[in-house]
C-alpha cells in the first residue's frame, strides 16, 4: 500500500536555482541515505545526528559521483510529514536534482505522488484537523485529474499500443497459466523458441517506445547540450550567441572558464540546457583539474555534444581524439570563420565523412540559424509532434515500461536456460502488471477469465 | 435433561469432518451431526482427491493437524504426480480413492476421538438464546452449543434436475434440508443459488476397455500426508477415451431439453466443472472432449465418467454416451444430473467463517460457495479452529495469502462477488513459488502445534526435520568446489559443468543443470528420505524469486496490519466514489488489504478511509 512506502521527490520548483531540495521520507529514508550519501571523504555514513547539517556526497548506487551536498534527518516524529525525513540539498538544476532523485529511487524509495508529504503530514497529525477536509479534497482532485489524465491517455496512441503489449503477453502467458493449473487437460505444450522469438519482438517494442520516452522527458525537462572544445576555440562566445546576451566572461587567456556555465534556452519549442564546460586541457592548477574531470562526467552524460574547433588552427590529435571517442556522434562546429581560416569546413567533412560539421562566427552570428536547427534535429529528429506526439512523457509510465522490459527480458533468459513454466509465469506476470500500472488493468482477474475463455477445461 | 455441546457441527462432509477433528483436538465437547450415518464423508462426485492447488490445500490442511491427507492415503487406491517438470510451485499430487474405504476409514476416525458424539439427525431450526445456541431436531430432540458451524454442503433446499425432470433433494438421492434454510432465512441471512452437476456412473463389465488408454498411477515416495508412515498400495487404473462428433451432435441436437439451457435452472453453475452440454455448446470447435473412466472403489462395479457431467434426460445421457469408443454398450447404473442449492452470500461471512451477525455461528463448505472436497476441508478446519478460538475467547486465526492456499482462498471467498462456486487455482496465489506443497508443514506447523491440532510427537519429528533441512543448507553454504578437484571433475563427467573458480555449492546448485542428488553423491552424503532434498533444492535454486515474493509480502501485511474497525461507516466518508462506499458497506472488510482487495475500490478510496481513520483516532 502507498501509505507504507518510503516516497522521494524534488521539493523545490523546477527552473534553474542555486540549490535545489531533496526529500525523501518514510521508515527507510535513513536507510536510503547510507546507500546514495558518502562523506566527503568517500568513507560511507553510520551516525545520523538529528537535524544536524552535514556536508556530504551523492552516489548513484553503483557508486558514482553525483553532487556534493548538504544533508541532514528528521528523526520520525519531529519533521514535516511525521515520518522519518531526509533533506538532501544540491546544486540547483534539474538534470541534478534529478540524477539525485533517480538514484534516491534505486536505492529503494518511490517517487511521490503530487500532494503525498502533504498527504502524510496529515495522516501522522502533523496537521491541524481543520485542515482535513481540504486535504483529502486536494487529493481526491489530484487522482481525479489522475484520472481524466489516463482517460485522455485511454483513448489515446499509448493506451492502444500498451493494450497491444499486453494483449500478446496473455496470450503467452494464459496457455502457460492453463496448463499449470491443468496439467490433464489437452493444452499444447510451450514452444520455447516460438515464445522466445514473440517475447524478443515486444522488448524490441519496449525499447521503441522507451527510446521515444527519452525524447519525452527531453520535451518535458529540456534536453543538455554540452560545449567541448580546446581552451580558448570560442565556447563561451557561442554560448552567448546563442542564449542573445553576454553573460560568460570571455577573455583570451585559456581556462578562464573554470566551472560550468549552464543556461536553458527554448529552441523552437525544446528546452535547451546548454552547457559551457572548463576548457579541456591537461592542467597542473588542481582547481582546474577538478573542472576537467567534471567535464569528462558531464559529458558522458550529456544528451549532445557539440565539439567546437577555431578554424583559425589546425586540428589537433587530442581534439580528433574528442570527436571520435564521444560516445554519441557530436555535432562539429567550426568557430571563428570570421578570422582568417587554416581549418576548413571540407578538410573536417574529408576527414570525418560520418559527421554533420557546421561553420559559425560566434561573433557575427553567421551559421547560428542553421547550428539551432542542427541541435534540434540532433536531439529528437525531424519529428512532427503536433502529427506524431510522443506518446510517453511520464516518468511513471517510463519506469513501468523498464520494469516491464527487464521482466521480458528475464523471460528470454529464462526460455533459453529451460526455466520451469512456474517460474517463467512469474516473470510474465510482473511485466504484466508492470503495464497494467500504465492501463489499469488487473491481471490476476483477467488470466482467470481468458483460462476458461480459450480453453475448455475441467473434468 | 440438558445436552451441551462446546460445538455443534451440521453436516458430517468433508468441511464438517474436519471441523469437528479439529473443535475436539483443542479439547472442545463436539456434536457433529448427519442426515445419514451411512453417509459420512461420503463423495458425490469424483472418487478423485488433489490436483494442482487442491493438492496444495491437503498439503497445508494437514500439517495444521487436519485430516483429508491422512484419509487419502489411506483409501487411495491410485496416485499420481502432476506437473513433475513444470517447476516446483505447481507440483502436485491427485489421489483416485475407493469411496466407501474413504468413508469408513473417516467414521472409524471420528468414532474413536473421545470428544466427539456423532449421530444421525436433521437440525430443523436454530436459536439464539443468550450466549448459547439451541439447535433443533426433526424428532424433537434439542441440543444446546455455544457455537455452532453449519457445514451443509450442497443440502440446503438441494434440487435436482435430470432433463425435465426434478424434484427438492440432497446429491446422489439423499434427504435434502429443507426446514433449516427456511429458519436460517428468516434469521436474516442472506442466500443465493448456486448449481453444479455430476456424470453418470455406469457400470464396470458393459466397457470395452481394450477401446481407451491406459492411465496407471506412479509409484510414489510419499503421499499428502506428513505424519502417517507413507503406505503405497497397487496402483489401479483409470481409462482415457474421447467423445466425437457423433457424441456433439447428439447433444447439440437436444441442447433444449437440458435445464440450464431450458430455463428451468436458475443457479448459477461453475466454470471450473463444466458439464458435456456446456462444454460442447462453448467451444464449438472442438472436436473431441476428454472422458476418463475411474473407478468408483474395489469393492464396487460402479465407474465415474469424468469429464461427462450432464442434466441431460437419461435417454439422451444413453444414447451419447454410446458413441464414445469402449462405451458402445454402456450401461447406467446412476444417471448424471444437476443440482441446486443454498449459497451463503459471501459478504455475511468474516475471515474467520463466522456469520457477521451471529456471534459463534459458523459456516464452512460447499455453503460458503466453494466447489470441491479439498477447499470444503480446508474451510472446515479454519471454521472449527475459530469456533474453538471463539470459545476461548481468542483472537480469529486466519492465514495471510502469503502464508497458504487456504489463506488465499478464503480471503478471495470474502472480498469477490462470486457468481460460480469458487475453485482454488495455482494462478490464484500471488506468492506461487513460496506456497509449495512440499513446504507447506515448514509454512505452517508451527501454528498447528500451538493451536494443540498437532500432537507433542508429531511436532518433535517435525523440529528433527526442519533440523536436517537447516543443516543441509549449512553444508551447501559452507562448503566450496574448487577447479581440478576430484569432486569438480566428477562434476564435470556428469553435467559438463567446468568451474573456472572456487564455488561454494549453493552457488553451484543454482546452475539450472544442477541437482541436489547429484551433489549428494559427489560428496558422499546421503539422499534424505521424504522431500527434505526438494525443500532444500528449492530454498536455494529459486532464492531470487523467493526473495521478491518475500518482499512483496512485507508490503501485504503492512496493509493487513492497518484494520478497519467493525462498526465503521463508511456513509460518513466524504470522498468516496459511490461504488467503493456501496462495495465496502457490503463486504466491511476487517482491514485496509482487504479493502484494496474488493473490486471497484481504488487507491483513492483506500486513502479517504485511511485519513477518516486516523482523524477519528485523534483525541
Amino acid at each position: 500500500m502507498n501509505e507504507l512506502d518510503t516516497i522521494a521527490a524534488i521539493s523545490t520548483p523546477p527552473g534553474e536555482g542555486g540549490i535545489g531540495i531533496i526529500r525523501i521520507s518514510g521508515e527507510d529514508a535513513a536507510q536510503i541515505g547510507a546507500l546514495i550519501l558518502r562523506h566527503p571523504s568517500g568513507r560511507k555514513i553510520t551516525s545520523w545526528p538529528e537535524r544536524q547539517v552535514r556536508l556530504g556526497l551523492v552516489m548513484s548506487p553503483e557508486g558514482k559521483f553525483i553532487d556534493e551536498v548538504l544533508y541532514f534527518l528528521f528523526r520520525k516524529g519531529r519533521s514535516y510529514t511525521g515520518e522519518e525525513l531526509l533533506e538532501i540539498q544540491g546544486h540547483g538544476g534539474y538534470q541534478n536534482l534529478k540524477k539525485i532523485l533517480n538514484s534516491a529511487i534505486k536505492a529503494g524509495a518511490r517517487l511521490a505522488e503530487p500532494g503525498e508529504f502533504t498527504k502524510r503530514a496529515f495522516l501522522n497529525g502533523r496537521l491541524d484537523l481543520a485542515q482535513a477536509e481540504a486535504v483529502i479534497d486536494l487529493i481526491r482532485a489530484q487522482t481525479d485529474l489522475a484520472h481524466q489524465v489516463a482517460l485522455t491517455q485511454l483513448r489515446g496512441e499509448l493506451s492502444t499500443v500498451i493494450q497491444r503489449l499486453e494483449n500478446s503477453l496473455f496470450e503467452i502467458l494464459v496457455p502457460i497459466e492453463a496448463a499449470l493449473d491443468y496439467p490433464e487437460d489437452e493444452i499444447p505444450d510451450l514452444e520455447r523458441e516460438q515464445v522466445a522469438q514473440r517475447i524478443t519482438a515486444l522488448c524490441l517494442q519496449l525499447e521503441e517506445l522507451l527510446a521515444q520516452a527519452a525524447q519525452g522527458v527531453i520535451l518535458r525537462e529540456a534536453a543538455s547540450v554540452v560545449l567541448a572544445g580546446r581552451p580558448n576555440v570560442g565556447k563561451s562566445s557561442l554560448l552567448n550567441s546563442l542564449l542573445g546576451e553576454e553573460r560568460v566572461i570571455v577573455t583570451p587567456i585559456p581556462g578562464t572558464t573554470r566551472d560550468f556555465v549552464a543556461e536553458t534556452i527554448d529552441l523552437d519549442g525544446i528546452p535547451v540546457r546548454l552547457i559551457d564546460t572548463a576548457g579541456l586541457r591537461e592542467s597542473e592548477d588542481l582547481v582546474e583539474k577538478a573542472g576537467v574531470e567534471r567535464t569528462r562526467e558531464i559529458i558522458k552524460e550529456a544528451h549532445l555534444i557539440l565539439v567546437v574547433l577555431d578554424a583559425g588552427e589546425e586540428l589537433t590529435a587530442a581534439e580528433e581524439e574528442m570527436i571520435a571517442n564521444t560516445k554519441h556522434k557530436p555535432l562539429i562546429i567550426l568557430n571563428k570563420t570570421d578570422l582568417p581560416t587554416v581549418l576548413s569546413v571540407k578538410e573536417l567533412k574529408d576527414k570525418f565523412p560520418d559527421y554533420q560539421v557546421l561553420s559559425v562566427s560566434a561573433k557575427t552570428g553567421d551559421g547560428l540559424a542553421a547550428l539551432k536547427e542542427a541541435i534540434r534535429e540532433a536531439l529528437i529528429g525531424r519529428r512532427d509532434f503536433e502529427e506524431h506526439p510522443v506518446l510517453v512523457t511520464r516518468l511513471r509510465h517510463k519506469e513501468a515500461l523498464e520494469e516491464a522490459l527487464a521482466n521480458l527480458q528475464s523471460v528470454a533468459k529464462g526460455l533459453s536456460q529451460q526455466q520451469s513454466e512456474d517460474l517463467l509465469a512469474v516473470d510474465l506476470r510482473a511485466a504484466l502488471e508492470a503495464l497494467g500500472r500504465i492501463t489499469g488493468r488487473s491481471v490476476s482477474e483477467e488470466i482467470i477469465d481468458r483460462i476458461f475463455s480459450q480453453f475448455c477445461l475441467g473434468k | 435433561m440438558r445436552k451441551y455441546f462446546d460445538v455443534a457441527v451440521i453436516g458430517a462432509g468433508h468441511a464438517g469432518c474436519e471441523a469437528a477433528n479439529a473443535v475436539a483436538k483443542m479439547g472442545f465437547k463436539t456434536l457433529l451431526l448427519t442426515l445419514n450415518y451411512n453417509n459420512i464423508a461420503f463423495m458425490p462426485c469424483n472418487p478423485s482427491i488433489g490436483g494442482p492447488g487442491k493438492s496444495h490445500l491437503i498439503r497445508e490442511i494437514d500439517a495444521l493437524g487436519g485430516i483429508i491427507g491422512r484419509n487419502t492415503d489411506l483409501a487411495h487406491i491410485q496416485m499420481r504426480a502432476l506437473n513433475t517438470k513444470k517447476g516446483p510451485a505447481v507440483r502436485a499430487l491427485r489421489a483416485q480413492t475407493d469411496k466407501h474405504l474413504y468413508q469408513e476409514t473417516m467414521r472409524k476416525y471420528l468414532e474413536k476421538q473421545p470428544l466427539i458424539m456423532m449421530r444421525q439427525g436433521e437440525v430443523t431450526a436454530l436459536q439464539r438464546t443468550k450466549d448459547l445456541w439451541r439447535l433443533f431436531l426433526n424428532t424433537g430432540v434439542s441440543y444446546e452449543a455455544a457455537a455452532v458451524i453449519i457445514a451443509t454442503g450442497t443440502f440446503l433446499r438441494g434440487k435436482v434436475h435430470i432433463g425435465s425432470l426434478s424434484y427438492t433433494s440432497g446429491p446422489q438421492g439423499q434427504h435434502p434440508s429443507l426446514a433449516l434454510a427456511e429458519n436460517l432465512e428468516a434469521q436474516g441471512i442472506k442466500f443465493k443459488r448456486f448449481k453444479t452437476g455430476s456424470p453418470a456412473r455406469v457400470r464396470k463389465r458393459s466397457i470395452d476397455f481394450s477401446k481407451m488408454i491406459e492411465q496407471p498411477g506412479d509409484r510414489l515416495a510419499h503421499g499428502f500426508s506428513h505424519w502417517l508412515p507413507w503406505q503405497p498400495r497397487a496402483p489401479v487404473s483409470c481409462w482415457l477415451t474421447y467423445t466425437n462428433e457423433r457424441t456433439h451432435q447428439i447433444i447439440r441436437d437436444n441442447l433444449h431439453l437440458a435445464p440450464l439451457y431450458s430455463g428451468a435452472i436458475t443457479g448459477i453453475g461453475t466454470r471450473y466443472c463444466p458439464s458435456i452440454e456446456g462444454k460442447v455448446a462453448d467451444f464449438p470447435q472442438r472436436e473431441r472432449h476428454q472422458v476418463f473412466i475411474e473407478p468408483e472403489g474395489l469393492n464396487t462395479d460402479e465407474m465415474y465418467v469424468a469429464g461427462l457431467s450432464t442434466s441431460l434426460p437419461e435417454a439422451i445421457q444413453d444414447e451419447f454416451m454410446r458413441t464414445v469408443p469402449g462405451l458402445e454398450n454402456v450401461e447406467i447404473v446412476r444417471p448424471g444430473y444437476a443440482i441446486e442449492y443454498d449459497v451463503v452470500s459471501p459478504e455475511q461471512l468474516l475471515r474467520s467463517l463466522q456469520l457477521r451477525d451471529c456471534p459463534g455461528l459458523f459456516s464452512a463448505g460447499q455453503i460458503n460457495g466453494t466447489s470441491g472436497y479439498e477447499e470444503a476441508a480446508a474451510q472446515g478446519l479454519i471454521a472449527g479452529i475459530n469456533a474453538g478460538r471463539y470459545l476461548s475467547g481468542e483472537e480469529a486465526f486466519v492465514l495471510g495469502r502469503n502464508e497458504a492456499y487456504i489463506g488465499v482462498m478464503i480471503d478471495d471467498l470474502i472480498t469477490k462477488e462470486n457468481y460460480e462456486p469458487y475453485r482454488i487455482m495455482t494462478s490464484r496465489a500471488e506468492y506461487r513459488l513460496s506456497l509449495r506443497q512440499e513446504n507447506a508443514d515448514l509454512r505452517l506447523t508451527d501454528y498447528g502445534y500451538k493451536l494443540k491440532l498437532i500432537t507433542e510427537q508429531e511436532y518433535e519429528a517435525f523440529l528433527q526435520k526442519k533440523a536436517r533441512i537447516q543443516e543441509k543448507l549449512a553444508f551447501l553454504q559452507e562448503n566450496y568446489l574448487t577447479p581440478d578437484s576430484r569432486e569438480a571433475q566428477l562434476l564435470q563427467e556428469e553435467t559438463g559443468v567446468n568451474l573456472q573458480q572456487k564455488t561454494s555449492l549453493q552457488q553451484v546448485l543454482k546452475m539450472p543443470e544442477i541437482k541436489l542428488p547429484l551433489l549428494w553423491r559427489i560428496f558422499n552424503k546421503e539422499a534424505s528420505p521424504g522431500e527434505e532434498d526438494e525443500v532444500v533444492e528449492n530454498m536455494i535454486k529459486y532464492q531470487g524469486y523467493l526473495e521478491r515474493e518475500e518482499k512483496m509480502a512485507q508490503r501485504l501485511l503492512k496493509t493487513e496490519a492497518k484494520k478497519i474497525p467493525a462498526t465503521f461507516d463508511y456513509t460518513a466518508v466524504p470522498n468516496l466514489s459511490a461504488e467503493a462506499r456501496e462495495k465496502l458497506s457490503k463486504f466491511r472488510p476487517e482491514t485496509l488489504g482487504q479493502a484494496g482487495r474488493i473490486s471497484g475500490v481504488s487507491p483513492a478510496d483506500l486513502t479517504a478511509i485511511l485519513i477518516w481513520m486516523t482523524r477519528n483516532n485523534q483525541p
